[in-house]
């Protein structure tokens, strides 16, 4: 194509799930080979970019050993009027999907962990010098993100100059996430909406803010910030918040008038941080489901990853049925695994205090975001497996829902003998045992009784206690 | 759990309430309606139900005919020559008499599925009792029978609830073959609606057939890592007796295998299959093998390999029992609906059974119990195969050269080949002493055997092939997947943000026969190419094997290279020709779990859900059966374009839209209920292609949908474009019609091809929420 005509191999979103194999590889940069390595996108002022300059500082790919692994540093270093700092997380993460574009070279992970291989066959094309990437990396940024007005790229693979710059490298990593996990929803003026999904599920619209990921897991507020900037018509879009009503819940004006816009009125009101009344609606992509446990009055969580039964003796597929298609239903509640990292974090409903049980494997993922009076209180498919065992785990425990259980369990106790007596109503149709009549004081004899129904259909008798 | 006739008698019975004397409750039909779920608008649909949507596909994607006759036959006013505009006797015009046929082998198709499936269900009922439950997935699925919920508005949960269901299926056949007679439908519209109809039916039937077979046998439950099973000849232990069962109802093999297991006998002979009963014997049980594909069943009869061949129904060549006889291999006919001619020995004792077919007194039986059918196969493998030594017809090497030489050089070998293979240059050659050509064809040959039929001088030139290819045929080892049954619900939610990002690009089902040339290496070539990007690709029955049938450098299969899990560069078989109805299934329960869009006697939404949103394609590459046609028309009204390969154009029809008619691609936006243009995706519902090459250019094209998200329309964009330029040197011409905003456009390519718009007059439109019926235009609440 002629965008790319003076690079010597393809480069289209085809190649992106390309894979080198070691024996097809020209040379390694980065990897687990090398201890150092790094890519970092920095936004500077204007005058501080020269626009598509590329430099290379240590050896080129021409005069590197077939074979061999090198350490990489990318520096990409943009600039433009409405670009800030933090952006640059989500313009870093570019430069993976970018070069993966190129055909014959792989690029997997990203910031201090990158694995980056060319290809034989790319390498016998012309793919021998790192200018070719970088010019690459300059035309799709420029082209993508409009909103970079000024753009230059360093590659360094020069080992003493690698080394020098890892450490500064890494702690860009951790200043830029400590202030991501430092940014709260009442600190920013706009959240960002997504409606990719109603393109499959047309009356969920998710909304993002700093401190409540999409769903999916993979739409962060920076993430949104980005393409709403990039393209302001697209699937994602800013959202002035608003007047905050309810602190506790999370609930913004700006968010209900946007929501009930784009749900057609469906839904009119909704409450960030939690799981009861006017809960965030789901597609069907959500990572995992929070459920309501009445029995303990607490949550359950559980992910889409996970293959037995619930503590509350139902599936993922089941639980995750009940939220589905941009309802909003009391005590289901789709999430990403990264709100699960959030402060607010169903913070109107307790938080982690209210969380009761959640699969292993997730617990493991987010351990360190979970309260440490509370971590261990909390129990996994190894201490409970149903409801009985999850109560005596939570009291011997002393989980922060016992406190809240003595009255409201004994109701449950007795709302729970009234369904079953209900359910078992629609039975006498075929037990003639219950068949001769309650009333009191007569005796009814049936004799040579022929009673025939050509359909009888049993149904469900609702109850409406039990529904709260 | 519907249950019919529900009888209670009490001769006597005393309480403290009352006294009953001889009390008779009778029920006629006791209805479990404890689903939550309302009834939909269109429960058990009947033959005009969804006429209307019929009409609006139909009118979208009007049906092209290619007649592959002139004349009607079909009733004794006639034959009635139907050309340029003539009518028949009854009235009837060609496109009528045209969509008439399709209808007439689509309720076939459905036919045969359903009343394979209606045999399965009476037999299991009868086996393991009418309320045995139905478990496709455990945990994983809790929408057990998508088609079942969404045709007849029924939740299926045992067994016994599967008999209501195949009423209806039966029902709906019987009144769409009414249509057929003389003098009842007149317009082509009209039975093309019904073939979408029966089609319907069919995958009903197929589903039926599957979720019982998977309930009760325990096969693989929507397992993504189904056991990687053997396939090819080379794979059979041949110093072991060998059964070969061909066909498509496995009940009659199950009851070999069970007969071995009792016995102690399983590993002392080899159960292999051919066609789908193949797969069903591998899901059933680990040690069975698959040896091939429909089209290979001469080759392998032949070539001698079965002790004992079992045939029971769908697809088996008719004179399989006679090329069985050739080879000295006793035949056992076990399905009513394929009697081979032979006595009926149901109920005779085992033991003369065994004696008469051991001594050659018979050359073949009809049983159709399977347990005898079990007993009667393995004692007879077990006794005959010392006897018969591997006999097989082919031909020494000299003596082919001695046949060759009997040639008359008429070429009528050629020009009766399906293929147009060059059997006379084969044969030629042979004369002059090399098989080398004759070994060349046999990559090419589908295996029909029509060659020897028209022979003038009876050169057996099928046998002559297999003899020249001897060592590879013998040598045949590659692998399958066993069947996996259902697509999990997690799974779908897995795919769920991949499919919305572009991520994934589309799902590519690769179904129906193995009759084509190179043995399917097309078939495995374009599920390469495709997995390779990313696809989702589905197979089924013999094109699940095929695209097994060959290794990459590393000697790896497909399924060895690729995951069976339902996600980005999957490669999943389902299993059977039955298991097709997974397929529609999965992409019905897409809708149901992304937009909670509820499933019960609810069809025109859901159809009109998937045909907007849905990036599926199906692929028939080898065309064969009526069977092929139903599950086809099945898929066509569900909104699933459908491609087929060289011997398509067979099917005498396709559906295909008119992408120069602008006026043709409105869709209401059911945001606003404006009509918005979204340009012809997907272009053609049912379509037939000359070449791999073609097919991979309009698999890429045809998974393009309204709704596709601007990331998601550009990378499909970037596969249809990279394999037209691969295929045909250039970018699409219509580029343009795909097209809505500049952000559709692949990144890499904004310049090019924002100058090719330039000059196409193009003008930037909207993403809608895209659906062809009015009522689903949403209100905006206050």
């Amino acid at each position: 194509m002629s965008m790319f005509k003076d690079i010597p191999v393809e480069v289209g979103v085809i190649y992106e799930g390309e894979r080198i194999r070691r024996k097809n590889m020209h040379v390694e940069l980065g990897g687990p080979s090398m201890k150092e390595k790094f890519e970092l996108a920095k936004v500077k002022s204007l005058t501080e970019i020269e626009d598509g300059k590329i430099t290379i500082i240590g050896s080129d790919i021409k005069d590197m050993v077939e074979g061999k692994a090198y350490p990489l540093g990318i520096l990409v270093e943009v600039a433009g009027a409405t670009l800030d700092q933090q952006l640059e997380g989500v313009i870093e993460r570019r430069i993976h999907g970018y070069m993966n574009y190129i055909e014959g070279l792989m690029h997997l992970n990203q910031r201090y962990d990158i694995w980056i291989r060319i290809g034989k066959k790319a390498f016998q094309k012309g793919l021998n010098s790192f200018q070719y990437i970088g010019k690459v990396l300059y035309k799709l940024f420029k082209s993508e993100l409009s909103i970079i007005e000024k753009i230059q790229i360093t590659f360094i693979t020069d080992p003493a100059k690698v080394q020098g710059l890892y450490p500064q490298a890494l702690q860009d990593y951790e200043t830029r996430d400590a202030r991501a996990r430092g940014l709260k929803d009442e600190e920013v003026d706009k959240f960002y909406g997504c409606m990719l999904c109603q393109s499959f599920a047309p009356s969920h619209v998710c909304v993002i803010s700093p401190q409540r990921y999409s769903n999916c897991g993979a739409i962060s507020w920076f993430d949104g910030r980005a393409s709403a900037s990039i393209d302001p018509k697209g699937p994602v879009f800013a959202i002035e918040r608003g007047e905050l009503i309810n602190a506790e819940k999370g609930e913004y004006v700006g968010v209900n008038e946007v929501v009930k816009k784009k749900t057609l009125g469906d839904v009119d009101r909704v409450w960030l941080y939690t799981a009861f009344d006017h809960p965030h609606t789901s597609c069907g992509c959500f990572e995992a489901v929070a459920f309501y446990v009445p029995e303990v009055d607490g949550f359950g969580l559980v992910s889409r990853s996970f293959k037995g039964k619930a503590v509350n003796g139902l599936p993922f597929s089941t639980l995750a049925d009940s939220t589905a298609g941009g309802r909003q239903i009391d005590g289901f509640h789709g999430i990403s695994i990264e709100y699960m990292r959030s402060p607010k974090f169903l913070d109107a409903d307790g938080g982690w205090n209210r969380v009761v049980w959640l699969p292993k494997e997730v617990k493991e993922r987010v351990k360190d975001f979970i309260p440490k009076e509370v971590v261990d209180k909390i129990a996994t498919e190894e201490n409970a497996q149903d409801v009985d065992s999850l109560k005596t785990f939570l009291k011997e425990k002393n989980h922060p829902v016992v406190a809240k259980w003595k009255e409201e369990i004994a109701e449950v106790e007795q709302e729970t003998m009234v369904e079953s007596a209900e359910q078992g109503l629609p039975m006498p149709v075929m037990s003639a045992s219950t068949l001769p009549i309650m009333a009191g004081g007569f005796k009814i004899i049936l004799k040579d009784a022929k009673i025939y129904a050509n359909k009888v259909i049993i149904k469900t008798i609702k109850d409406e206690k039990t529904k709260k | 759990m519907t249950r019919k006739n529900v009888r209670v008698k009490i001769g006597e019975m005393k309480t403290n309430a009352g006294f009953i004397k001889n009390l008779e409750l009778s029920v006629g039909k006791l209805v479990d309606d404890s689903w939550e779920e309302p009834m939909g608008p269109t429960p058990k649909p009947g033959l005009t139900t969804l006429r209307n949507w019929d009409l609006k596909l139909l009118n979208r994607y009007k049906p092209f005919y290619m007649p592959a006759c002139d004349l009607c036959c079909l009733c004794t006013f006639g034959k009635c020559d139907l050309t340029a505009g003539k009518r028949g006797a009854c009235g009837l015009t060609m496109a009528a008499q045209s969509s008439r046929i399709v209808l007439l082998a689509c309720c076939i198709g459905a036919a045969t599925h359903t009343a394979h499936s209606r045999h399965m269900v009476h037999h299991l009922i009868e086996k393991y009792g009418s309320r045995y439950p139905l478990d496709i997935g455990g945990l994983n699925i809790k929408v057990e029978a998508p088609i079942t919920r969404l045709v007849c508005g029924i939740r299926p949960k045992t067994l016994g609830d599967l008999d209501e269901v195949l009423d209806y299926a039966e029902n709906q056949i019987t009144q769409a073959l009414a249509v057929v007679h003389t003098g009842q439908e007149g317009n082509n519209l009209d039975f093309e609606s019904k073939a979408f109809h029966v089609g319907m039916i069919d995958h009903v039937g197929m589903e039926v057939g599957d979720i019982a077979q998977v309930s009760t046998l325990d096969y693989p439950r929507a397992d993504p890592e189904a056991p990687i099973v053997e396939m090819g000849i080379g794979t059979v232990d041949r110093s072991k007796p060998v059964i070969m069962a061909i066909g498509h109802n496995v009940v009659p093999s199950v009851g070999i295998i069970d007969y071995m297991k009792d016995n102690s006998l399983d590993d002392k002979l080899e159960v292999v299959g051919l066609c789908c009963t193949a797969h069903d014997i591998t899901r059933y049980w680990d040690r069975g093998k698959i040896i091939g594909p429909i089209s290979w069943q001469l080759r392998f009869i032949r070539g001698g390999f079965a002790d004992v061949v079992v045939l029971d129904e769908q697809c088996v060549r008719t004179d399989a029992s006679n090329e069985a006889e050739r080879v000295k291999a006793p035949v056992i006919a076990a399905s009513a609906k394929n009697c081979m001619g032979f006595k009926d020995r149901t109920n005779d004792p085992a033991d003369d059974i065994v004696a008469d077919l051991v001594s050659g007194k018979v050359p073949g039986v009809l049983i159709l119990d399977p347990d005898k059918v079990g007993e009667v196969a393995v004692r007879v493998a077990q006794k005959i195969a010392p006897l018969r030594k591997r006999f097989n017809v082919l031909p020494e090497v000299n003596e082919v050269v001695e046949l060759a030489k009997t040639c008359r050089h008429c070429n009528m070998c050629q020009r009766s080949c399906p293929q147009d293979l060059k059997v006379p240059e084969a044969i030629e050659a042979a004369e002059e002493g090399s098989l080398k050509k004759l070994n060349e064809l046999y990559e090419f040959c589908i295996g029909c055997g029509r060659c020897e039929q028209i022979c003038p001088v009876n050169i057996p030139i099928h046998s002559l092939i297999i003899k020249s290819a001897e060592k590879q045929l013998t040598q045949e080892i590659c692998n399958c997947r066993a069947g996996r049954g259902a697509i999990q619900d997690v799974e779908i939610r897995n795919v769920g943000s991949p499919i919305v990002l572009g991520e994934i690009p589309g799902i590519l089902a690769v179904v129906g026969c193995s009759n084509y040339p190179k043995g399917g290496k097309d078939v495995a070539d374009i599920c390469r190419e495709f997995a390779n990007r990313r696809f989702i690709v589905v197979t089924s029955g013999c094109a699940a094997m095929t695209a097994g049938a060959y290794k990459n450098e590393e000697g790896q299969t497909l399924y060895d290279e690729f995951s069976g899990e339902f996600a980005a560069g999957g490669i999943l078989n389902v299993g059977s020709c039955v298991a097709n109805s997974h397929i529609a299934g999965a992409a019905i329960k897409v809708a149901n779990i992304f937009a909670k869009r509820p499933l019960r006697g609810n069809y025109e939404e859901i159809a009109d859900y998937i045909y907007n949103r849905v990036g599926a394609v199906g692929l028939a590459w080898g065309a064969y059966s009526q069977k092929a046609a139903a599950i086809a028309a099945g898929f066509w009204r569900l909104g699933v374009p459908v491609l087929v390969g060289p011997h398509g154009s067979k099917y005498r029809r396709m559906l295909l839209g008119r992408a120069d008619k602008k006026e043709d691609w409105d869709v209401y936006d059911a945001r606003s209920g404006d009509k918005v243009n979204v340009g012809p995706a997907p272009e053609h519902l049912f379509q037939t292609v000359e070449t791999k090459e073609e097919a991979m250019v309009f698999i890429a094209k045809l998974c393009i949908r309204p709704n596709d998200t601007w990331k998601g329309r550009s990378i499909k964009l970037s596969h249809y474009i990279d394999l037209n330029k691969r295929f045909y040197g250039t970018i699409p011409e219509d580029l343009h019609l795909f097209v809505r905003t500049p952000a559709d456009i692949p990144m890499t390519m904004k310049d090019d091809i924002l100058k090719i718009l330039k000059g196409k007059n193009w003008k930037e439109t909207i993403i809608p929420d895209p659906t062809l019926l009015p009522r689903m235009i949403r209100k905006k609440r206050k």
